[in-house]
């Protein structure tokens, strides 16, 4: 398997043909080929209209011109020429609209289900706010490139190979200037579109360099109020803006040359097939003197061609940022979708080695786990550890930090699949139970409570809601859970009581307040098993005691993992792990107790 | 600009914000506009006229040279002022961008400490990114397109005028169709979905954030998926949104292909008569055929220029959007309560009492008196609102009763004067993601490297930083992530000691380090960093207790 994909690899580098972004972009926009290739056929019923339109009208000018009359008939073909393309331009548009829709609002729900599969090593990603630009503003960068640059790709082909096709029985010089001036225009357009792609992706980090500063300082801003250094941060601000003025305005210079030897490529080849023109009409073109190359109709004709010869290949110069802006946002998505794409291969190899070595395991306990291990990128997250916990046994996990206690926590909660060793559940491998079952029977409480916005009520019957088999908690159950997480107190001294909305920032609650509302919110889940990430880290000792009081009492009966520092000494606890980079160490929790 | 810094946003305040610097664009985007137009009439009649001189066999006296040059010349100018155009247009926008961003800063500065955190981080994000993009397109979408629309509409009138002047009708009437109907009509089309869409993206965003904030209990719970679901009704009702928005834009383009094609219609109608015996349609007396040719090929390029006017309408609702939504976050420039510029002596509180807002919740009303040399302890159990009094102690926090700075009754919440003389260390204080001295720096500028460290150490950092592989330039990740919470802590506290302020308000300042390092914050605040006032919370043992006045709440 690793072969294969070595040899996929060096035949990737080797062609050098498609970046993972093209790749990426190239397979969604497949998603929508039949869409696009209705747009293609609109695509040609504007080309021929186009160049009937200027048959048409090239007749009513020459007639005109030389005998101040036209004929009705081929005003109207020209007028209904031009209603034909603004017709098929208009279908063309509502189609690529339709399918840049379809790809985005699929792709969008795609994300938001990885990122809910990722859990909580979605946070190895970017934090959720961030996440939420991926998914919102990134994606919707990639409209322009699957509603107008995809598209577009196919009409730089088209239009102008018509316009030759129909040019060339007419008149040499002027196709000829068509010919030598479109591959001009294309490595122009290369050459330069490539420094400004360059310089694009810089400005890309700048601006979200930009943001990130930004948000700092206005996060901080309590502080800067307080060390009254708020003018500072304004010209912080101000000088990296000017900074990001300065090179955006670099990038643009670039960009915009690249449009504009573009235009002054179209420009002057319409201006010379005029000039040419003309003087074939006046009969003076030196090489041919006294007679004309064409007829005053064609030359119309030309002229008329000329622009739309053009059109196309200056509107994908316009375009052509939509596409480098397409493929940076295709990196940070990439990025999201890699992530999970990377952990489910992984998961594969492991299968067979976890399934042979199934039979070892004869331990009675409720969660058992054997040289459990998780690395990623060849660096332990978690060290090989052993271990066991029976029903009802309340465990004390200490350790220094980056050690892999929150690690062992997210394995539990079935986030981590790609674990080395064994790890057993009620006897069964972890791997092989019903995940959903597992995890209902677990509460979670982690160093900062979860909290959606919304009530205090709301929070506490987050995803608690009636279903099959699971009656949703009385008024009652809330009351006695309050109570016994002696929240009762201070919710009753609240104004609005548990109408009282949280955000995520708080609501003037202190920390110990918050914690004891998810243990609240962990009694009403009716859990088995809660795991503890640190609950107590942000509060101060006294805090702490008497939230890990009330937790001693609560949690009695249930089997826990807690992971606290030493500075928070679980006394209560049935067991004391230590974790190293060494393994695990059970640690003599009575005579700790005792003293 | 100063105007801008405290005003609310308009649009034409926004135009008007650095005047000089949009009219360069616009006069090379007119410049080019009109080449653009010119250089289609002018080949277009040069040919015909060449076509006509040739068949009446006065080519040799045609002058072909003076058009030829002025082709060429239309054609470098279209290209150089389009290229003008842009390049200036968009340094014009950058520094608009630049002005809003630092508007919006000086919103949030102006906005009080117990507010300071109603909008999300979320919200904060949607304004800066989406909102800002929004507004600073306007020039460049909505107001240029129409002026260079306006300007060509001009110029061909005057051709018009020459060629037959009862042309002039139609033009008007399709310029009037052009310029302000059509687009009209389908910003009028679209206004409700662009409003309900800027909500729906907040509202999504927000839903997101929120979700994703509790994204494990909900999946433990087996319920995200009913979650999830409303995420995706909301993205399928925005997407309902985008479909109006595009179906009326090109709808509009419709259109007006349809009033360009009237428009040509109307004006072969006017400019010919009908021959009844050979059924052909002759140009009425005086009109020159090769004139109308060029007439009716300006009027092709003015169709394309008018084209991109019909989304200005759907741009402009949307830049009043975001500008409405920017003009939330406005604050009336609260006036500061003036304080006599004298070291603080001594406090007195009479019935103080400190709490939240949204939740009612502080301290139990106190009386205390604190004169210069003073150590406060303030103890108590938790919840008894320690916290919450010495913030308002710091002007940070609502309350109620009298303080008295010198014996003068002050208003002490949000008083930069009053805040300017004291030093607050709050519960958990932000570290900056900047190097550890700049972090410094920011309690005293000018201070010298051997400062940083003498303040470090008398926290017990010195080492650790002193470890660091770029010491004090070591750059510190987002919120001081990479610190410890005790770490964050004393950072934070080195940076106010080097305030050197008389008075030194601390929260929980031990919380969470070992016995000697408590000691050693102990010892740096009696002697090198003694302040004349020290107030205290703090529910562990330490030296300073020793002499302190005890107040327990």
């Amino acid at each position: 398997m690793a072969k294969s994909k070595r040899a996929k690899k060096e035949r990737r580098s080797a062609g050098r043909i498609k970046t993972p972004e093209t790749q990426f972009l190239g397979e969604l926009a497949s998603q929508e080929s039949a869409k696009y290739r209705l747009a293609q056929g609109f695509g040609v019923l504007f080309a021929v209209s186009l160049i009937l339109q200027a048959w048409a009208l090239a007749n009513v000018f020459s007639d005109m011109a030389l005998y101040q009359s036209f004929s009705l008939p081929l005003l109207a073909i020209g007028l209904f020429a031009l209603l034909l393309r603004a017709l098929s331009n208009f279908g063309r548009e509502r189609i690529c609209t339709s399918a840049s829709r379809h790809i985005r609002y699929g792709l969008r729900s795609n994300l938001v289900s990885h990122l809910t599969k990722l859990g909580p090593a979605r946070l190895r990603i970017e934090e959720d706010a961030a996440l939420s630009t991926r998914v919102y503003e990134q994606v919707d960068a990639l409209d322009d490139f699957f509603s107008r640059y995809k598209p577009q790709v196919f009409m730089v082909t088209l239009i102008p190979c018509v316009i030759l096709l129909s040019v060339v029985s007419i008149s040499w010089i002027a196709f000829f200037v068509f010919m030598m001036t479109a591959p001009l225009v294309i490595i122009f357009m290369i050459f330069v579109g490539h420094k400004a792609a360059q310089a694009n992706r810089r400005q890309f980090s700048v601006l979200a360099m930009l943001s990130n500063q930004f948000m700092d300082l206005s996060q901080g801003l309590s502080e800067l109020k307080r060390l009254n250094r708020t003018d500072e941060a304004r010209a912080r601000l101000s000088d990296s803006s000017g900074a990001y003025q300065k090179t955006t305005m670099n990038v643009l210079i670039l960009a915009f040359l690249s449009t504009a030897t573009l235009e002054l490529f179209a420009s002057l080849s319409i201006a010379m097939i005029a000039l040419y023109l003309g003087l074939g009409l006046l009969e003076i073109l030196p090489w041919q003197v006294g007679s004309s190359p064409v007829t005053l109709t064609q030359a119309m004709f030309l002229l008329l061609l000329a622009p739309e010869f053009y059109l196309p290949l200056r509107q994908l110069g316009n375009d052509y940022h939509a596409k480098q802006k397409a493929e940076a946002a295709a990196t940070d998505l990439l990025e999201v979708l890699n992530t999970h794409i990377h952990e489910l291969m992984a998961d594969e190899n492991e299968q067979p080695t976890q399934s042979a070595s199934k039979t070892k395991a004869d331990s009675g306990s409720f969660i058992y786990f054997d040289h459990l291990s998780w690395s990623e990128a060849s660096r332990y997250r978690l060290a090989p550890i052993s271990g066991e916990i029976a029903q009802g046994e309340r465990v004390w996990l200490s350790g220094e930090s980056g050690v892999g206690k929150s690690s062992l926590l997210h394995l539990l909660l079935g986030f981590e699949e790609d674990y080395q060793g064994q790890l057993f559940v009620k006897k069964q491998s972890f791997q092989n139970i019903d995940l959903a079952a597992w995890r209902s029977k677990l509460a979670w409480l982690p160093q900062t409570p979860e909290w959606v916005n919304g009530s205090i009520c709301r929070n506490l019957l987050l995803g608690l809601e009636s279903r099959e088999g699971f009656q949703a908690p009385s008024e009652e159950d809330i009351q006695l859970a309050l109570q016994k997480s002696q929240c009762d107190d201070f919710i009753q001294a609240l104004p609005a009581g548990l109408e009282t909305k949280l955000t995520e920032l708080g609501s003037g609650l202190s920390g110990g307040q918050m914690q004891r509302l998810s243990i609240a919110r962990a009694l009403l889940s009716q859990a088995d098993v809660w795991l503890l990430d640190e609950p107590c880290s942000g509060l101060d000792t006294d805090t702490a005691q008497a939230v890990l009081s009330t937790l001693e009492q609560v949690s009695q009966g249930k089997t826990l993992l807690i992971v606290s520092h030493d500075t928070h000494p679980i006394a209560w606890a049935d067991k004391h792990w230590s974790l190293t980079q060494g393994g695990l160490h059970e640690q003599d929790q009575n005579k700790q107790a005792v003293a | 600009m100063s105007k801008i810094k405290t005003n609310k946003l308009s649009l034409k305040g926004l135009l008007f914000a650095n005047p000089w610097g949009f009219i360069i664009p616009l006069l090379t985007g007119v410049a080019a506009s009109l080449a653009g137009v010119a250089l289609l009439g002018i080949s277009g009649w040069f040919i015909s006229a060449a076509g006509l001189a040739s068949a009446v066999g006065a080519a040799l006296v045609f002058n072909y040279l003076t058009p030829g040059a002025i082709v060429r010349g239309m054609a470098i100018l279209r290209t150089a002022g389009r290229y003008g155009e842009q390049v200036s247009a968009h340094n014009h926008l950058l520094g608009l961008l630049r002005v809003l961003r630092l508007w919006v800063w000086d919103q949030r500065v102006a906005k009080d400490a117990a507010n300071l955190h109603e909008q999300s981080r979320g919200d904060l994000l949607q304004r800066l990114v989406s909102d800002l993009d929004q507004i600073i397109r306007w020039p460049l979408v909505v107001f240029l397109p129409w002026v260079y629309a306006f300007f060509s509409y001009a110029a061909v009138s005057v051709l018009a005028y020459f060629i037959l002047p009862v042309l002039l009708w139609p033009l008007a009437v399709a310029a009037v169709l052009h310029t302000v109907v059509v687009p009209y009509f389908c910003g009028y089309a679209a206004s409700h979905a662009v409003h309900v869409g800027q909500i729906l993206g907040v509202h999504r965003r927000s839903r997101f954030v929120s979700l994703f904030s509790a994204l494990i209990t909900l999946t433990i719970r087996g319920h995200w998926q009913d979650y999830a679901l409303r995420l995706d009704q909301l993205d399928e009702r925005q997407r309902k949104t985008e479909i109006k928005i595009q179906q009326a834009v090109s709808l509009g383009r419709l259109l007006s292909y349809a009033v360009t094609i009237l428009l040509l219609l109307c004006s072969f109608y006017l400019v010919s008569d009908v021959q009844s015996e050979t059924g052909h349609w002759m140009l009425v007396e005086g009109v020159q055929g090769t004139w109308f040719v060029g007439f009716v090929l300006s009027l092709l390029a003015v169709n394309e220029l008018v084209l991109p006017l019909v989304q200005s309408f759907v741009a402009q609702g949307q830049s009043q959007v975001g500008l409405r939504r920017l003009n939330q976050l406005h604050q009336e420039v609260i006036p500061q309560p003036v304080m006599a510029d004298k070291a603080i002596q001594s406090i007195g509180f009479k019935r103080w009492r400190g709490f939240h807002a949204s939740s009612n919740m502080g301290n139990q009303p106190i009386d205390l008196q604190i004169n210069s040399g003073d150590l406060i302890w303030i103890r108590g159990a938790s919840g008894s609102g320690k916290s919450t009094l010495l913030a308002a102690i710091a002007g940070d926090c609502l309350s109620s009763g009298d303080a008295l700075i010198n014996g003068e009754k002050q208003d002490l919440y949000g008083n930069q004067d009053y805040q300017d003389k004291i030093s607050y260390l709050p519960q958990s204080p932000y570290i900056f993601q900047q190097s550890i001295a700049a972090n410094l720096r920011l309690g005293k500028p000018d201070a010298t490297d051997e400062e940083l460290w003498s303040v470090l150490d008398s926290v017990s950092l010195g080492d650790w930083a002193r470890n660091l592989p770029n010491d004090l330039a070591t750059l510190l990740s987002s919120q001081g992530r990479n610190l410890s919470g005790g770490q964050r802590k004393r950072l934070a506290l080195a940076r106010l000691l080097l305030r050197e302020s008389s008075v030194l308000l601390l929260d929980e300042p031990f919380d969470g380090l070992d016995k000697a390092t408590i000691e050693r914050i102990c010892e740096s605040l009696k002697n090198d960093y003694k302040p004349e006032i020290l107030i205290l919370v703090s529910h562990v043992e330490s030296s300073l207790a020793d002499d302190s006045k005890i107040v327990e709440l």
